[in-house]
């Protein structure tokens, strides 16, 4: 055997070596409007084991560094190391490494959830027999056995969805990639999934989540990496994301009649407790170090002023609030890539 | 690993499968040349023994010309499928496998091969009535010369669907060619009648080189220099669209 085997044995079975680092990766894309960055020098650190998400609004570089990591773009700066093999020189040992489950979804809609599943694993190199053995397993494991043999183009949306994770996983990825894997599924369909992929960390996968819904970073991920404009802008688990801005958020709505929001947020980013305040329409969004102290302050300070107030609310920071602090955006919002062309590269690429 | 014949045999299996399901465009495919010989043959009778028409029966010149239309027509649909399986994911999620670029595209080609090979032998079977008299090994011949003919032009309508992503421009592309292709080829009518500009235009046109090599060996002729020729050039371009198609789906930004 040559050195490169040995390399590769040694690289996919260390447990305590990260699943993902990548370095400075970039990409840019010939558009009509001249190059465009869609990636712009992102580092990731990914253990072994956890439910990593690339978490951001759609065209910020999210799909295009998956699409690097998992081989199917070539990367144009910068390194990445995916179960301990180098991406750009050795693709072919990374695919056998890995699962993917794309947005586009990829199961082939004319064979039956059991052909599909059985030419996925031979093609990973499993036996006929292991094939069999493991569709049989995941099949069981995504609830896919009421329709197995029948033809793809039959399944409901979430029936279709649970196939396409299972040909991510019948090989026994080490590292499994999903890109938006609930976008288009109702909430239970997506309830369900997500039940599913937390499953999957028990068997001990790797995942890493693409998602523009931050609730489905804050419910599944272990650690989360913001990404905005082709850059991570902020990286940790939920509950540090969180506590890394200001502890707490009141969510003020006056009675129209009653107040200007406008002046009422100048007024009230002047109170010594409120970090800072901002308008949200017709409600104001202040961000607060401990918000069970500050809400009864709040409360004074508007009776004084003469406000009568349609709800208060206090919450604690949301991943939205984060999103919101460090590019001063909200992630519900945010359009795509200023640039058109980088954003259609991104759906296209 | 599975191994590289393994590979092919599977995707080829995948392609297979779903032309099985969905008969009706092998029968479609069929239909053309059965029109070509109820409708257009019967016009070729009063040619018979006249310029272009030296052999035996009208059949003998004309069904190796049908039979490259065909194999022409075999491959060509290639494209609009892989951009339907680029549109659905398919080809991405297999491309982050292990597998093969060139079992990858192998799968579709030699699909694409069985659907010429076996309508071919049934146009065969069914001239044989009316007056076609092929050599049974010259025919076997050409029908391996017109599945290589299949496999380039599928190879090269499935690398162009993967570099084009959507039917319109493929389209364009794949049909624009197909007219001017086949006409300057002879297979309708021989172009040893036609004009000397034709003739000469003909030799840019790999087509050409097939009709010409599949009439030798249908007439029983094995051992001619049309016949080399054809080989000769179908079969580098069976190797070289092969190598350029797998280099497409190895690079493909699908």
């Amino acid at each position: 055997m040559n050195d490169t085997w040995i390399a590769a044995g040694r690289g996919g079975s260390d447990a305590s070596m990260p699943a993902i680092v990548a370095h400075g990766l970039r990409k840019s894309f010939a558009g009509r409007g001249g190059t465009v960055e869609a990636v712009r020098g992102v580092d990731l650190t990914v253990r072994a084991g956890e439910i990593f998400s690339l978490l951001g609004p759609n065209g910020a570089g999210k799909t295009t560094t998956l699409r690097m990591l998992t081989t199917l773009l070539p990367i144009d700066g910068g390194s990445a190391h995916v179960a301990g093999i180098d991406v750009a020189r050795r693709p072919h040992d990374v695919r056998r490494r890995i699962g993917y489950v794309g947005q586009l979804g990829g199961a082939d809609l004319a064979a039956t959830g059991r052909e599909n599943l059985i030419l996925q694993a031979r093609l990973h190199g499993l036996s006929a027999k292991e094939a069999r053995r493991r569709t049989g397993e995941v099949a069981e494991l995504l609830a896919l056995d009421g329709f197995l043999d029948r033809i793809a183009r039959t399944y409901s949306g979430g029936q279709r969805r649970r196939l396409e994770v299972a040909l991510g996983i019948v090989h026994r990825p080490e590292v499994l990639f999903l890109d938006e894997p609930t976008s288009g599924l109702d909430p239970q369909n997506r309830a369900n999934l997500w039940d599913h992929v937390r499953a999957l960390r028990e068997t001990g996968t790797t995942v890493v989540l693409v998602t523009h819904y931050l609730e489905e970073a804050d419910a599944l991920a272990d650690r989360v990496a913001i990404v905005d404009h082709g850059t991570v802008v902020a990286e940790g688990t939920p509950r540090e994301l969180k506590q890394a801005i200001a502890g707490d958020a009141i969510v003020v709505r006056p009675k129209p009649q009653t107040a200007d929001v406008e002046r009422l947020r100048e007024r009230l980013a002047r109170e010594p407790y409120v970090e800072e305040a901002r308008a949200e329409g017709d409600a104001l969004r202040l961000y607060v170090d401990d918000g069970a102290e500050a809400l009864p302050a709040v409360v004074d300070r508007l009776r004084a002023d003469g406000v009568a107030l349609a709800g208060i609310a206090l919450s604690e920071a949301s991943l939205d609030d984060v999103f919101l602090r460090r590019t001063g955006r909200s992630l519900r919002d945010a359009r795509p890539h200023p640039d058109p062309d980088g954003a259609l590269q991104e759906v296209a690429a | 690993m599975t191994s590289f014949p393994v590979q092919v045999r599977l995707l080829f299996s995948r392609k297979l499968l779903e032309t099985l399901r969905a008969p009706a465009w092998v029968l479609v495919g069929l239909s053309t040349p059965l029109l070509y010989l109820a409708l257009f043959a019967p016009l070729l009778d009063p040619l018979a023994g006249g310029p272009g028409f030296p052999r035996g029966d009208v059949l003998d010149v004309f069904v190796p010309g049908l039979l490259v239309l065909m194999a022409f027509g075999a491959g060509m649909g290639a494209g609009w499928i892989v951009v339907d399986e680029l549109t659905t994911g398919v080809l991405e999620r297999l491309r982050v496998t292990p597998a093969s670029r060139l079992a990858l595209l192998l799968g579709p080609v030699l699909r694409d091969v069985v659907v010429f090979a076996i309508p071919a032998l049934l146009v065969v079977a069914i001239a044989l009535p009316f007056g076609y008299r092929p050599a049974p090994g010259g025919i076997a011949v050409a029908l391996v010369l017109l599945a290589l003919l299949t496999a380039v032009v599928s190879a090269w309508s499935n690398a162009l669907g993967v570099l084009m992503k959507e039917t319109g421009s493929l389209a364009a592309i794949v049909t624009g060619l197909q007219l001017p292709l086949t006409l300057l080829s002879g297979v309708l009518l021989p172009l040893s009648i036609a004009p000397g500009w034709m003739r000469v235009l003909a030799h840019v046109n790999p087509l050409y080189y097939a009709v010409e090599a599949a009439r030798d060996l249908s007439s029983g002729s094995i051992l001619t220099a049309d016949v080399g020729l054809g080989f000769l050039v179908i079969g580098a371009l069976t190797v070289a669209t092969l190598g350029w198609a797998t280099r497409v789906y190895r690079v493909a930004v699908a």
